[in-house]
């Protein structure tokens, strides 16, 4: 075979680098066969090599074991070729590759804590046996040594790491190797600063000053990294001192214990030693008395500060005065998950897990992100928190053993534990691989092939027959991260659906009552009653039941998400119930990931959705596919009713085809809006192609009614006014309109005008009046008529020769406003196109008097006074209110009035695109148009929100944070942030009503 | 229960307290005060007692009146001067909605936002009020229409055997007996004026101290058959009660005003905090400087500050940098001369709190010192040296404050809208009047 050949088997990266490195004069004579077995052992050989000849350049006897037979070089081999850092140090302390000298063993026993503790404090010259140890002397050559004498433990770790048959078995123990390590080198710290101390501050003061250092986050819980910051709190007993003095004498050993472990020497740092967790964080005292750490548990401390007490432990220092420590912190632990807020913290951390990944790292990360190893540890630990109050054999620091845990106790079940298990094993595993080779702190995926390439055989045992591969090892671990991700939601909700089940299998199953303290942590308001729906969603051998007990782990974790989860688990329920066993909707929910969880979302945010598809629950096949969501426009719809109009002549069923059809729009408009399928302005316009088909159909058939009797006599035009005309209405705005008639050739006026008359009448009341059956959760369309001529007095329809007639001899001001926004909806073509004729000098004016000017503003001054409900806060009133959607309208049709004659850019009945004109024809500064519109869009926004959520129209901003919350979501923010848009929108309003008052009233 | 609340049940019961006070401030800086039986104290703790919010100025609005206020068990203290039987006790209460958020129209929550803030970008805030009021002989004016003043000394007068020395005596120790540490305490310029400088602490806790502070001094002033005021100017011929306020930032154990070596021993940090509270000070003068009256002060000469401008121990400037002590640095600190006597002090710290971490956060460059008494310079030279004079009147102040962008920021919008609504309709009261001095002046001759 050749070199090359020989190379690429025993898995080189770099065959030219690592030909040259063969052919060192270090390496000439040995038997190549023993070197070559050796380096095929080295996670990667590239690095074996190059370590191995730069030590043996200095150290040449070190050649007898290079050439050894493999079982007893195999230590050797597998360290320096699993950790370049590891070679670095041995080259720099020859006098540790004794370490090398020890028999691999496939079982390997972890390291007794207690002579950890020796080894380090002998290395400065401590006594090991006295009560509070004294190093010999301090300064940097204390520090060399205790460093040093760290690393060699991390080196005969590695070795023990490396050769163990099955490195997910022995995982636990190197964590918990590793944490005795960190302790033992702490407590190692710790006597030098005494020594240090004693200095200064006199031999007996520090003496009598006891501290121990707790261990928190991975240290405490015995889980640490290779290499990890140390978190740390600190405790003092002041003994016979007063406590000022032996405050800063504490302060002072704390300090030192910082800088023997990670100040600049000869010998690096070994990590940062890291308080920030302690009682006021940065900016609290470093060391504090029992006492004052007591006081502020129960005073101030915040609910994730005992969420991290979970894993305190005492690591180093006085022992008596850490274990007074753990019992007075124990407690609070335990009953944190009753204090208010722990389903907000727990949510907040839920997000936590998620958020703040650079995007740069986020395919990278094994710590962080969904199906990482926080998210591992989230889970266990808020299993633990909830559950731990009753059960005391949860009350466990490291996860494997929590794990364990729960699973024994039957919280989660067997086989998902031992996955979940596994997958955390796993991803440490790879964590460990990846810091042991550079020692730093990384928790991400290598990039560079040969990094890949050792890597994945850095994580198979010794006896793996699988072939190393970086594609491999990708696979694997998008495998573990994909499990974990699906874990999660089984193990939360998987034992509570055999509780609700009632299944007598054989795997988890909770108590009542835990079922519903866990179901309470998740966000449930009433997990009495979510219990129920879980019961009747999963009971029986129904097919259906089947799935659901498949499917609703996942459902209940989406619709925990939602403001009222409560809500939305009732809603499913029916749903599910009424569509019984459809063979679609169990396929949708199976297949369609996207779809259950979009129905989820709306179910637990939307009351006007669940309400609707409560009565016509088949609309939930819409969600699976995003092109039945697109809004089916005027013309469609229309052909629609025409067709089922033709099929049902009695004017009765016509109308009831009719409104259900526009019941049906108006759910596919929501629906597409709640998956952000549609804008603001495109929900508008949709629902006003809905209101026209609808009022067209309702008018055709009141022709039909009238003509019954005798022949139709006139024509009929419906124009829409105000917000309808517009194209701008929210859900269940009512439709303004004004009604235009002109008599049919051969029939009088008076005979036009009183069937016109009827045909109006009819129309309101066809779209209004009570069907018999009843069409459940349908928002019926209320016709308007308040802007027509002359108001409430005026006749309900006019001809169009009495508007002309009118519009010649009275029309006041208010009404060429009203004007601007008439756009024809239903009815008669030609007559449209003569009514818009009509009104253009009207409300396009040649000019506008001042004193109309003064008019306008005169109205709009006292609709402000009047109009607003009583008691109603107008910085909070949406329509009406300070900077709401009226004052800019007003400012916009205002600008119309005066301009539009001679720019027809201005001449359209969109507020937005008018605003948008005259900001482009210099009329408004661009930067108070665009205040403006964003001030109407998120006052729309709002309006349309509050009907969302709670089925009900309402012009107001909410003021219950529980509305706010579910309006916010809404409008686009962030789970939360309920308060930032009420800021928001009270900010973009008032500085609305600034540019309205400089602009409109001239000030 | 926490251990604070246990505390507090536990003195209420030894020391028989039978009744207890809950405290909280509406948005123009009163006091308002329900009583507690001592068995509802424990409820008060966990749910927070309900009240009708409509009927206090600017905490709430009508439609959704209820509102919960929940005691602040480490502000607990017995009242000294209800006397040994009958023991009467006080706590601060947080303002929260019906829902448990704290409300957004709560001073103090203001207050504690802005702490917050200050927190987040590293800092804590002391500050060291010096509070100016004046003892009067009653409530009620003498016969020329001017109140009756106890005295006649001036600055750092030893009155003998006067009425104002035997009452510092008791107010000081009164409010030591309360938890109050008084620095200082002097015989101001006035007649019958009268200055108690506090403590430094924390600038929540300061607040509060300014709250109980009023309390104390005028029920002391009761007892002994005399009347004290907060009231900015209540002589048109005496200098007006201004509440000169110190101001410290640290980060952790560190003064982030002083840096040894720079101009004035003043830190980068220091001298944008200064800039930002003189860019912004014309707009939160409505704020520190709340009532019609207090613009008789601030107009009224004396040594009120009236122009934008900083000095290094210069009494005519309207920030002053106090004379660096050497060895001194963690006592660097500035001093805001603006505020008066009657402003609430929650509000009036959030702003120039929030003002000069503006300044810190946007970088802005502070003015050069001035050297001269600004008082003394013609205006012209004044306006050349950039020395803008602050709103000549609320209605100005409040003109000023409707167009800051900065106000409702650290306010929130609600507090910011109660706030000119309440000022606006003062305003308007006080456009009605018609004072002595037209009557005097106009209508002998008209």
């Amino acid at each position: 075979m050749s070199l090359a050949r020989r190379l690429i088997a025993a898995g080189f990266s770099d065959l030219e680098k690592g030909e040259r490195f063969l052919a060192a004069p270090e390496l000439e004579g040995l038997e190549p066969e023993r070197l070559f077995a050796g380096l095929q052992m080295a996670a990667s050989p590239d690095t074996a090599l190059q370590s191995l000849v730069r030590l043996i350049e200095k150290h040449p006897e070190l050649r007898d074991l290079a050439a050894a037979d493999p079982d007893i070089s195999e230590p050797m081999y597998r360290v320096l070729g699993a950790s370049e850092a590891l070679g670095e140090f041995l080259i720099r302390h020859p006098e540790h590759l004794a370490a090398f000298r020890v028999r691999a063993s496939p079982e390997p026993v972890q390291s007794d804590p207690a002579s950890l503790r020796e080894v380090l404090l002998q290395s400065v010259g401590a006594d090991p046996r006295a009560v509070r140890p004294v190093a010999a002397g301090g300064g940097t050559d204390a520090y060399a040594a205790l460093r040093t004498a760290y690393r060699r433990g991390v080196v005969d770790l590695a070795v023990k790491d490396l050769c163990a048959a099955d490195p997910l078995d022995f995982l636990p123990s190197v964590g918990a190797e590793l944490a005795d390590l960190a302790g033992a080198a702490i407590e190692a710290a710790l006597a030098v600063s005494r020594a240090e101390a004693a200095g200064q501050y006199g031999t007996d003061d520090v003496a009598a000053v006891g501290l121990a250092v707790i261990g928190m986050g991975k240290c405490g819980a015995r889980e640490l990294n290779y290499i990890s910051d140390v978190d740390v709190i600190y405790v003092v007993d002041p003994g016979s001192l007063d406590d000022a003095r032996a405050s800063t004498i504490g302060t002072a050993l704390a300090s030192g214990i910082s800088r023997a472990i990670s100040s600049v020497a000869r010998e690096p740092g070994l990590w940062e030693v890291d308080a920030n967790l302690r009682p006021e964080g940065k900016s609290g005292p470093l060391v504090r008395t029992l006492a004052s750490h007591e006081s502020y548990y129960a005073r101030w401390a915040e609910t994730w500060e005992f969420q991290a007490l979970l894993k305190a432990r005492t690591i180093a220092g006085d022992a008596d005065l850490g274990r007074r420590y753990e019992d007075a912190v124990a407690p609070l632990i335990w009953s944190s998950a009753s204090r208010d807020g722990f389903v907000e913290s727990v949510q907040a951390m839920r997000r936590r897990v998620t958020e703040h990944i650079p995007a740069a790292e986020e395919q990278r990360q094994i710590k962080l992100g969904r199906g990482g190893l926080r998210d591992v540890e989230f889970t266990v630990q808020l299993l633990q928190l909830v559950h731990g109050k009753a059960d005391e054999n949860l009350r466990r620091r490291d996860t494997t053993s929590a794990i364990a845990a729960l699973s024994a106790g039957g919280y989660i079940g067997r086989s998902d534990a031992a996955a979940f298990d596994n997958a955390y094993r796993y991803l440490r595993l790879l964590e460990h691989r990846i810091q042991l080779f550079q020692l730093r702190r990384t928790h991400l995926m290598p990039v560079a092939e040969p990094a890949l390439r050792s890597l994945a055989k850095a994580v198979l045992g010794p006896f793996s027959n699988e072939r190393p591969h970086p594609d491999a090892l990708l696979a694997t671990w998008q495998k573990t991260k994909r499990s974990v991700r699906e874990l999660h939601e089984r193990i939360f909700y998987r034992p509570l659906l055999n509780t609700a089940a009632k299944l007598s299998t054989e795997d988890a199953r909770l108590t009542p009552e835990a079922a519903q303290g866990r179901l309470a942590a998740l966000g449930y308001l009433d997990p009495k009653g979510a219990m129920r729906h879980i019961e009747a969603l999963t009971a029986g051998v129904s097919r259906r039941a089947a799935l659901q007990r498949q499917l609703l782990p996942i459902l209940l974790d989406w619709l925990a998400e939602g403001v009222d989860a409560d809500a939305g688990l009732l809603a499913f329920r029916r749903v599910s119930e009424a569509l019984g066993t459809t063979h679609w909707y169990l396929g949708l929910l199976r297949d369609s990931n996207a779809a259950a969880e979009r129905l989820c979302h709306m179910l637990s945010n939307s009351r006007l959705i669940a309400d609707l598809l409560e009565v016509s629950p088949e609309s939930v096949a819409w969600l699976g596919q995003d092109k039945d969501l697109a809004p089916v426009g005027f013309e469609a719809q229309w052909q629609e009713i025409t067709s089922k109009m033709s099929r049902h002549a009695d004017p009765e069923s016509a109308m009831r085809l009719i409104r259900l059809i526009r019941r049906r729009e108006i759910l596919r408009i929501a629906i597409a809006d709640s998956a952000g399928l549609l804008d603001q302005d495109q929900v508008g316009a949709a629902l006003a192609d809905t209101d026209r088909a609808a009022v067209l159909g309702a008018l055709r058939v009141a022709e039909g009614i009238v003509s019954a009797s005798g022949p139709l006599k006139t024509a009929v035009l419906v124009v829409a006014m105000g917000r309808q005309g517009g194209r701008e209405i929210g859900y269940g705005s009512d439709a303004d309109v004004m009604y235009v008639h002109r008599a049919l050739p051969g029939f009088s006026e008076a005979e036009a005008q009183e069937q016109a008359a009827r045909i109006v009448a009819k129309v309101s009341t066809l779209l209004t009046q009570p069907l018999k059956p009843a069409i459940m959760a349908e928002r019926v369309l209320q016709m308007d008529a308040d802007l027509r001529p002359e108001g409430k007095n005026g006749a309900m329809v006019r001809s169009l020769d009495s508007f002309a007639e009118y519009y010649r001899r009275w029309s006041l001001i208010w009404e060429a406003q009203a004007l601007l926004r008439a756009r024809p909806m239903a009815g008669n073509d030609d007559l449209a196109r003569d009514f818009l004729e009509l009104i253009v000098p009207i409300r396009y004016p040649e000019s506008i008097a001042e004193t109309d000017v003064r008019e306008i503003r005169r109205v709009k001054a006292r609709v402000e006074s009047e109009r607003l409900p009583r008691g109603a806060d107008p910085a909070r009133h949406l329509k009406l209110g300070r900077g709401g959607l009226s004052d800019v309208e007003w400012l916009v049709q205002l600008l119309q009035l005066q301009h539009a004659r001679r720019h027809p850019e201005l001449r359209t009945t969109s507020t937005l695109e008018a605003l948008d004109a005259a900001a482009r024809l210099g009329l408004l500064e661009q930067d108070d148009a665009g205040l403006l519109a964003a001030a109407w869009r998120l006052a729309s926004r709002i309006r349309s929100a509050n009907v969302i959520w709670n089925g009900k129209a309402s012009d107001l901003l909410p003021s219950s944070r529980r509305d706010l919350e579910a309006v916010a979501r809404w409008c686009g923010y962030e789970p939360g942030q309920a308060a930032v848009l009420e800021e928001d929108y009270l900010r973009v309003s008032r500085r609305a009503r600034g540019v309205f008052e400089r602009i409109f009233y001239g000030q | 229960m926490d251990r604070q609340q246990e505390f507090v049940l536990r003195t209420i019961e030894e020391r028989d307290v039978r009744f207890v006070r809950l405290w909280f401030t509406d948005v123009v800086g009163s006091l308002k005060s329900v009583a507690l039986a001592p068995a509802e104290v424990e409820g008060a703790f966990e749910e927070g007692l309900g009240f009708d919010g409509s009927a206090i100025e600017g905490l709430a609005r009508v439609f959704e009146s209820d509102m919960l206020a929940q005691p602040d068990p480490s502000t607990f203290q017995i009242l000294p001067w209800r006397g040994e039987t009958e023991q009467t006790s006080r706590m601060f209460c947080d303002i929260l909605t019906p829902d448990g958020e704290p409300s957004a129209a709560d001073p103090r929550n203001v207050l504690k936002r802005t702490l917050a803030k200050a927190a987040d970008m590293g800092f804590t805030c002391y500050t060291h009020p010096e509070i100016e009021f004046y003892l009067l002989k009653s409530q009620e004016p003498g016969p020329d229409g001017a109140p009756v003043p106890v005295d006649e000394g001036g600055y750092f007068d030893h009155v003998p055997g006067g009425v104002a020395q035997d009452f510092r005596r008791t107010a000081v120790t009164m409010l030591e007996s309360v938890g109050i540490s008084v620095e200082f305490s002097h015989h101001e310029a006035g007649p019958g004026q009268n200055e108690i400088d506090l403590r430094y602490a924390d600038a929540l806790q300061t607040a509060d101290n300014i709250m109980t502070f009023r309390t104390v001094i005028k029920e002391v002033a009761l007892q002994q058959g005399t009347y004290a005021t907060f009231m900015p100017k209540p002589f048109t011929a005496h200098p007006g009660s201004g509440m000169h306020t110190h101001f410290s930032l640290f980060e952790g154990d560190a003064n982030a005003f002083y840096e040894a070596g720079a101009e004035f021993q003043l830190s980068k940090t220091a001298r944008q905090f200064i800039a930002g509270i003189l860019k912004h000070a014309p707009e939160f003068t409505a704020v520190t400087n709340q009532f019609v009256n207090s613009y008789k002060r601030l107009w009224g000469g004396g040594e009120a500050p009236s122009y934008l401008s900083w000095g290094h121990n210069n009494r005519s400037a309207l920030v002053r940098v106090p004379l660096y002590k050497p060895g001194k640095g963690q006592s660097a600190r500035i001093e805001y001369r603006g505020i008066d006597s009657a402003a609430n002090p929650y509000l009036a710290y959030a702003v120039l709190l929030g003002a000069g971490l503006k300044g810190i956060e946007e970088g802005y460059d502070l003015p050069a010192a001035a050297e001269d008494d600004v008082w003394s310079l013609s205006s012209a030279e004044r306006r050349a040296m950039g020395h803008d004079p602050l709103p000549a009147s609320l209605h100005d102040a409040i003109r000023t404050m409707e167009d800051s962008e900065l106000m409702p920021q650290i306010l929130g919008e609600q507090v910011f809208e109660h706030f000119l609504r309440n000022k606006r309709a003062e305003w308007q009261d006080y456009r009605l009047q018609v004072t002595p001095y037209e009557l005097q002046r106009n209508l002998g001759i008209l």
